[in-house]
């Protein structure tokens, strides 16, 4: 197969109904804990469309209109939600051990969006712009000289609003919409094999190694 | 087919799902609980810390920071990268071979330019600025470093600073023409000064005021280092940022807090664990740990009931209720 028949192909996988919106499911994802990812993605869509609706509106909205501190409300409490889910979204997964089966990269991704997350939502802190942004502005600043990353200048709020409203989330907005197409590609992990099931595969790796020896 | 080096089963069944619908579902969740909640509780919110507020209520303290700007004995003038060469707060060879980046001059930026411009207002100051400037430099230091002496037997009165008698030169009328530009309001203005004179960045208004006078302000609301500050929001029953409660917790272990490079010391530990989670799945026996503390019997519970009770009835309809997903 050449590679544009390769593409072709995996296009057709990647972008097709089936894949993001599919009609069966494994019988073990379901319930509650089969709930955190999908509630995570959600509340980054409602961090998503607050903050457009503020950025539209320029970083002072808030202090000046009544519905402007209603919306930075909004996007408070969704923030919250979206590291709330995030966690145990978390922890079903480690406990899950979900990247068994070749989905490693679905788990790195996982907790890159993670790491990209908390940068995220500390310069959202600092857009605030009350004694809380002042204070963590300070106070960061030099754990961020010491590494390096001096250029990240954490008291320049021109900086950093372009950081919290596009440069950031449009990273994590990748990362995201990568650990997502991943999942959907390669499926969700199955659980791991069941005692029978287990022992059956022991007894026949074993009755291998005896054929072989 | 069962594999074991990917210990997944492969025994299972597909069933009715609409995913459409819970995902619709999910959002709406999380819109009506934000929402809500912002409705119900509204957001917090902590009164920034103004140079007017700093000058008013403490004159004392904003005349010893300037002095200490002025002197080139405080905390960002001894501070170093990316600010200016000294070595007081360099904690690693990363920070200086950054270099300097955002160039600040205390002295000049904080207090000289400052009052260059309250000197078109204020004659004394003009006349003051005069003096200082056609003084040799060591005259300018015996004067500032006396004035930063006599700070400590100063009185306030009202919202003035009250001296004892001394040799200050013309940096008293200095000291006094800029605690009256602190106390205008017109300060952060003045120091915060971009050449388009647009203005978004804030740095030189926020070092101003970085050491004692935020230091002194997050204490009384226990928002210290030492105090798991960062994570602290305000009055309850508002959360703070408490995903990095990893970070904070690594300043609270004494060795680091102390230690001169402790900022390095804690972001450095804090990425080596997150590293360390992002690449468990590769490291042999922590991959295993999950299968080994068998936390997953309870994820999966009516899974393994099913298989490893033939009699349960087969899956018809999504079990357990909720939605399908990850």
């Amino acid at each position: 197969m050449n590679w544009t028949e390769y593409v072709r192909d995996k296009m057709g996988v990647l972008l097709s109904v089936d894949t993001w919106l599919p009609r069966d499911l494994p019988e073990y994802a379901f319930g509650l804990l089969y709930t955190l990812g999908s509630l995570t993605a959600s509340s980054f869509v409602v961090l998503v469309a607050s903050g457009i609706l503020m950025a539209a509106n320029g970083p002072q909205w808030w202090t000046v209109s009544p519905i402007g501190f209603f919306v930075r409300g909004v996007h408070f409490w969704a923030v919250q939600a979206f590291f709330f889910f995030m966690v145990l979204h978390l922890l079903r997964v480690y406990f899950s051990g979900a990247w068994r089966g070749g989905r490693e990269k679905t788990w790195l991704l996982g907790t890159l969006s993670l790491l990209v997350a908390i940068p995220t939502a500390f310069t959202g802190y600092l857009m605030r712009g009350d004694f809380y942004s002042q204070w963590n502005a300070v106070q960061a600043k030099d754990g961020l000289n010491a590494m390096g990353f001096a250029w990240f200048n954490v008291l320049n709020a021109g900086q950093m609003y372009g950081m919290h409203v596009v440069v950031l989330p449009l990273v994590l907005s990748v990362l995201i919409a990568l650990h997502i197409t991943l999942i959907r590609v390669k499926g969700v992990v199955p659980p791991y094999p069941a005692r029978d099931e287990d022992e059956a595969a022991r007894r026949e790796e074993e009755g291998f190694a005896d054929a072989q020896s | 087919m069962h594999n074991p080096k990917q210990d997944v089963t492969h025994r299972y069944e597909y069933v009715r799902a609409d995913f459409l619908k819970h995902l619709a579902g999910t959002t709406l969740v999380v819109a009506v609980l934000a929402v809500g909640l912002s409705l119900l509780f509204r957001e917090p919110v902590r009164p920034a810390l103004h140079i007017r507020t700093v000058a008013t209520s403490t004159p004392l303290l904003f005349e010893k920071v300037a002095i200490g700007d002025l002197t080139g004995t405080g905390t960002i003038a001894t501070y170093g990268p990316p600010y200016n060469d000294a070595t007081g707060n360099v904690q690693s060879p990363l920070q200086k071979l950054v270099g300097v980046i955002h160039p600040v001059n205390p002295a000049q930026d904080f207090i000289l330019k400052p009052l260059s411009m309250a000197a078109v207002l204020n004659p004394q100051v003009a006349a003051a600025l005069r003096a200082w400037h056609a003084a040799p430099v060591g005259q300018r230091d015996r004067w500032a470093a006396n004035y930063a002496r006599g700070l400590a037997h100063a009185r306030v009165v009202g919202t003035s600073v009250v001296m004892p008698s001394g040799s200050y030169g013309p940096v008293a009328p200095m000291m006094a023409g800029l605690l009256r530009l602190g106390q205008s309001g017109l300060m952060t203005g003045a120091l915060n000064r971009s050449p388009a004179d647009y203005q978004f960045d804030n740095q030189n208004a926020l070092l101003f005021l970085q050491g004692a006078p935020l230091h002194q302000a997050a204490k009384k609301l226990e928002l210290l280092g030492n105090q798991w500050g960062i994570i602290h929001e305000e009055n309850a029953p508002f959360p703070g940022p408490w995903w990095m409660t990893i970070v904070t917790a690594i300043y609270q272990i004494p060795y680091i807090a102390h230690a001169s490079g402790g900022d390095a010391v804690a972001l450095s530990l804090g990425m080596l664990l997150f590293i360390a989670l992002m690449v468990g799945p590769w490291v042999p026996f922590i991959n295993e740990v999950p299968r080994r503390l068998r936390v997953y019997r309870l994820i999966w519970r009516d899974y393994y009931h099913r298989y490893e009770h033939p009699s349960a009835p087969p899956p018809s309809t999504p079990p357990g209720g909720g939605g399908p997903g990850e």
